[in-house]
């Protein structure tokens, strides 16, 4: 069997790389998926939209995003319960406090409305936040959130009508390279013949890396997530804060999920909880939100950061294997990134260069300058 | 603060409470956390009396031996935790949710014995949202416990044990039970079960489900079918019956959420009842301070529950003190086998031997007694015909004239030459399986064991056949009371020849859309088009359809949304992937765990 291109990964950016590529007019396309669609990140993750970043490259990737993200339903064919409801971004500390002033003022530029909000506006605007501690916060109304597995299954489900083929339980356990090229994919249903490999393959990139012999600067970390049972409807945006460490989010169904970074989490694959999380959440999330303190937690999980050394993706050919391309290293936040990153890589591949997003200085050359890091990530 | 516990058991059901007792036997620190309002777990729900040998209450009553046990257990220091749910094992900490004070602890135990038992399974039909509906589980709770009869004429839905005692205890709560309904061939249940409802005139329809509840805002009746060999309902063979309320009994299936959490191995052993942890011998799961007993571990009768509770708490007693218990654990060992040698452990057996744990069966007397002892003789007719492990007939008698072959499940003989027809065995027989009988010159007497209301001497009655179908008109000859018990023997005077037809009587006096995942309401329908449309994995179907979302965390539809992939698919339900099982297993509030941080004391 042969495929032009093999996509490693069936999660938001492997199956939106397919489907781009499937609207380019390439459909000579696979994805190969160790377990189910949107098993990875995807399905883990909260599924916030953000627009306000503290670096240019992702301001440009979630803009180009959001307006994918807008015609999903009539352009994907899915109802991926997409919701504008804004970012609340919540700064806890006078430096970042200053630091987010830059942000806007260089989002305002990038052609984002943003808002800047005093903690007193905050209280009138959302009387049930409470503001102790709070120095400044920002709000952009076009940010918001939608349902990440139906956004995977979306994608997925144009690319197959589109004569595109995904495997899933297939595990890719080897990758033929030779002479400098990658000729073929081995997987647990057999070998594949390739012109193209893409890792998408989310916490596992460094893994699919080895496989083709390439040492890629990417570790996974868990983070923990949990969701609360459904209230009625009536927070609209995400909440989120880097100083605070926190993010929350009410889905269209009315349940509350919400989680925060740990700092002493180990590099590796772990897909268990803890119970310190739910703890240190509850007593920070009731301090802030408390109408949350009759509300009940109904389940919670954990998933895997593919950090970058910048917090920023990775994105493009590999400088080692002329044929490897990479879409990997979001570092929490490949989702609302994966229409940008699905379209661009798509181009990469079909007509040598990208048309819509820049992406050049996302390639894994610019860690050998120097890191700037991408510093609104919780 | 996290509280630390030398052992911790979770589930205060006849394992939990046994494996507790050998835990603190031996001088550990035991903590018993349990989600009831009393302990016992299912025992305080069971009014008849059990099956076993008088080592492990056989012929006592359910809810009076959870009362021994928990008695023993206090008596012994062991700490009860009731009204508790452990919400989670973490991977740092267990934590219990203690619903009446709304807070949390946090503990930490060297081992843990999980016998967090079995929840009901459920099947879907027409309109099976509609108020009326029940688990069995339920039906006893409000009748045994509260007392209240959720309504006047039900249809039972599954003839296992659990839907033939619903059936009988609700013929004696005084409710009219319309129909037994059974898909496949033959009555899962005792046939000594069976027959205390079909006496009663009960009908047992094999080879019948229920398609669809009848009624707006409650059930006003149910349609029930015929079904092919595949279990799908024959068109055309739809019956009505006017029932107000639909007693669900399909069977059970493992507790295992808090075993996965703990990082045991789980395995779809159907044979077992669906996933069940993989255990060793001395009921050790994959993880070492990680132990098991009861329905989780295999569906089956409280007396192995017992057992496998004690094995587990000697093995977790020796760990903890070092002491040698190896004679006790080998006792146990031994009750256990006795126990499983029997046909209705086929399936136990085969299954526990998917990963390797052997129990011999056989070596015990299958031939039932011929001779009928001499016409003219007050005697015992012994109804027993299925080498159910038990043998209170033989310990109980005075005279030494039953025995079961030497193994407890041996078919019982009676030596007529020592019986005397005192009808103590008819007594204490848990399946109300004795009769008496004594062929008279103008009529004959048969003694039944009765639990119902009791008759006048002299009363005139209808006399009724093992089908429950009157077979002529009898008196109550005399009645003796069995103060203690509660069985008590009325003695019939029949027409002659009718001896061994009667063996009940009656007074004069006397005559939509299939919702699967309930909390998150989605439909049969639905779910079985989103795998046309290519979900075919749970996890898939349980992000595209919110399906075990809800509070429940998929206890009611995860196995049903399994076997209809599995039906869809063609894939067996063992070779697919059962989804992750995800803390806390019932919904905690915030306030709870903010609760849990004030003071550590339990």
């Amino acid at each position: 069997m042969k495929y032009k291109v093999c996509i490693i990964g069936g999660g938001i950016i492997g199956t939106a790389i397919a489907y781009f590529l499937g609207k380019l007019g390439e459909n000579s396309v696979a994805i190969f998926e160790k377990r189910y669609l949107s098993s990875g990140a995807t399905g883990r993750c909260g599924g916030g939209i953000r627009q306000q970043w503290s670096t240019k490259s992702n301001v440009r990737l979630a803009m180009r995003s959001v307006e994918f993200f807008k015609k999903f339903k009539e352009e994907v064919g899915m109802d991926i319960e997409y919701r504008q409801g804004g970012y609340l971004l919540l700064s806890y500390s006078e430096e970042e406090a200053r630091q987010f002033e830059k942000n806007v003022e260089m989002q305002r530029e990038e052609g984002l409305d943003v808002e800047i909000l005093s903690p007193r506006m905050v209280s009138k605007r959302y009387p049930y936040i409470n503001t102790d501690g709070l120095i400044l916060a920002t709000f952009c109304p076009t940010d918001g959130h939608a349902n990440p597995h139906k956004a995977t299954f979306g994608y997925a489900n144009a690319a197959k009508k589109m004569g595109i083929d995904i495997y899933t339980h297939t595990e890719v356990n080897g990758i033929e390279v030779k002479n400098g090229k990658i000729c073929g994919i081995h997987t647990s249903k057999g070998y594949f013949e390739c012109d193209i490999v893409v890792n998408a393959a989310g916490a596992w990139s460094k893994e699919v890396g080895m496989m083709a012999g390439v040492q890629l600067p990417t570790e996974s970390y868990r983070h923990q997530i949990f969701v609360t049972e459904p209230l009625e409807y009536f927070f609209p945006f995400m909440a989120i804060s880097f100083s605070g460490n926190f993010y929350m989010r009410q889905a269209l169904h009315g349940q509350f999920i919400m989680g925060q970074g740990d700092k002493d989490e180990k590099p590796g694959i772990n897909e268990n909880v803890t119970f310190r999380f739910e703890k240190e959440m509850a007593r920070k999330m009731t301090k802030i939100f408390p109408f949350l303190e009759n509300v009940r937690i109904l389940r919670h999980w954990s998933g895997e950061y593919n950090m970058s050394p910048d917090a920023q993706p990775i994105l493009g050919k590999s400088d080692k294997i002329d044929n490897f391309y990479y879409a990997i290293g979001f570092s929490g936040h490949g989702f609302m990134l994966a229409p940008a990153v699905g379209e661009a890589i798509a181009e990469l591949i079909v007509f040598g260069k990208t048309i819509h997003s820049d992406i050049s200085y996302l390639n894994t050359e610019r860690f050998k300058k120097g890191i700037v890091q991408e510093k609104n990530v919780v | 603060m996290v509280k630390k516990v030398q052992a911790l058991v979770i589930g205060a059901g006849p394992a939990g409470l046994c494996g507790s007792i050998a835990i603190a036997e031996n001088g550990v620190e035991v903590l018993v956390v349990d989600e009831g309002l009393v302990p016992g777990g299912q025992l305080p729900k069971q009014t008849h009396k059990f099956f076993g040998h008088e080592g492990f209450f056989a012929s006592v009553r359910g809810f009076e031996i959870g009362e021994k046990l928990y008695n023993d257990a206090v008596n012994l220091g062991v700490k009860f935790l009731m009204k508790t749910t452990v919400s989670g094992i973490y991977e740092d900490v267990i934590v219990l949710y203690d619903r009446e004070n709304e807070r949390i602890y946090e503990i930490n135990a060297d081992y843990v014995l999980i016998a967090t038992g079995a929840s009901e399974r459920f099947i879907s039909f027409k309109k099976n949202y509609l108020p009326g509906v029940y688990g069995a589980g339920a039906v006893q709770t409000l009748m045994n416990q509260y007392r209240v009869l959720p309504g006047n004429d039900f249809l039972i839905v599954g003839a296992g044990n659990i839907g033939l005692i619903v059936a009988y205890q609700l013929l004696q709560a005084g409710a009219n039970v319309k129909a037994i309904v059974e898909a496949s061939n033959k009555v899962g249940g005792y046939l000594v079960h069976a027959n205390k409802v079909k006496r009663m005139g009960v009908p047992i329809l094999l080879r019948h489900t229920i398609v669809e509840a009848i009624g707006e805002e409650r059930v006003r009746g149910a349609v029930i079918s015929e079904v092919d060999d595949s279990f799908n309902p024959i068109k055309g063979t739809e019956k009505e019956l006017a029932v107000d309320t639909i007693c669900l009994a399909v069977g059970l299936q493992p507790s295992i959420e808090l075993a996965a959490q703990a990082g045991a191995e789980i395995k779809y052993i159907p044979e077992l009842g669906g996933y069940v942890p993989i255990r060793d011998e001395n009921m050790k799961t994959t993880v070492d301070n990680v132990y098991i007993a009861g329905d989780l571990a295999s569906i089956e009768e409280a007396s192995t529950a017992m057992i496998e509770g004690y094995i587990a708490g000697y093995n977790i007693a020796q760990k903890i003190t070092g002491l040698d218990l190896s004679e006790n654990i080998s006792k146990m060992k031994k009750e256990l086998e006795e126990f499983r040698r029997g046909p209705f452990s086929g399936k136990v057996r085969k299954g526990l031997k998917k990963f390797g744990v052997e129990f011999p069966e056989g070596g015990f007397r299958t031939e039932p007694q011929k001779d009928e002892g001499p016409a003219g003789k007050l005697r015992v007719k012994i109804e027993c015909p299925q080498n159910i492990p038990c043998n209170p007939c033989e310990t109980s008698c005075p005279t030494g004239a039953i025995d079961v072959g030497g193994n407890i499940n041996g078919l019982p003989y009676v030596d007529y030459d020592k019986c005397i027809g005192c009808g103590v065995c008819v007594m204490k027989c848990p399946g109300l399986a004795i009769f008496l009988v004594q062929e008279l010159s103008d009529y004959s007497i048969v003694g039944i064991p009765y639990e119902f209301e009791l008759p006048e001497k002299g009363e005139k009655v209808l006399l009724l056949d093992r089908n429950g179908e009157i077979v002529g008109e009898g008196e109550i000859e005399k009645i003796v009371r069995n103060s203690k018990g509660k069985t008590h023997i009325v003695y019939l005077k029949v027409p002659k020849g009718l001896e061994d037809n009667v063996r009940h009587f009656v007074r004069h006096e006397e005559k939509e859309e299939e919702i699967v995942c309930r909390c998150e309401e989605i439909t049969r329908s639905e779910i079985e088009k989103a795998i046309e449309e290519g979900y075919t994995d749970f996890e898939e179907l349980r992000r595209y359809l919110r399906i075990s979302m809800g509070p429940c965390g998929g206890r009611v539809c995860r196995l049903q949304t399994l076997s209809i992939i599995s039906l869809k698919t063609g894939i067996p339900i063992s070779e697919l992937e059962s989804g992750r099982f995800r803390p806390p297993s019932i919904p905690i509030p915030f306030k709870a765990i903010l609760k849990g941080d004030e003071k550590d004391e339990i």
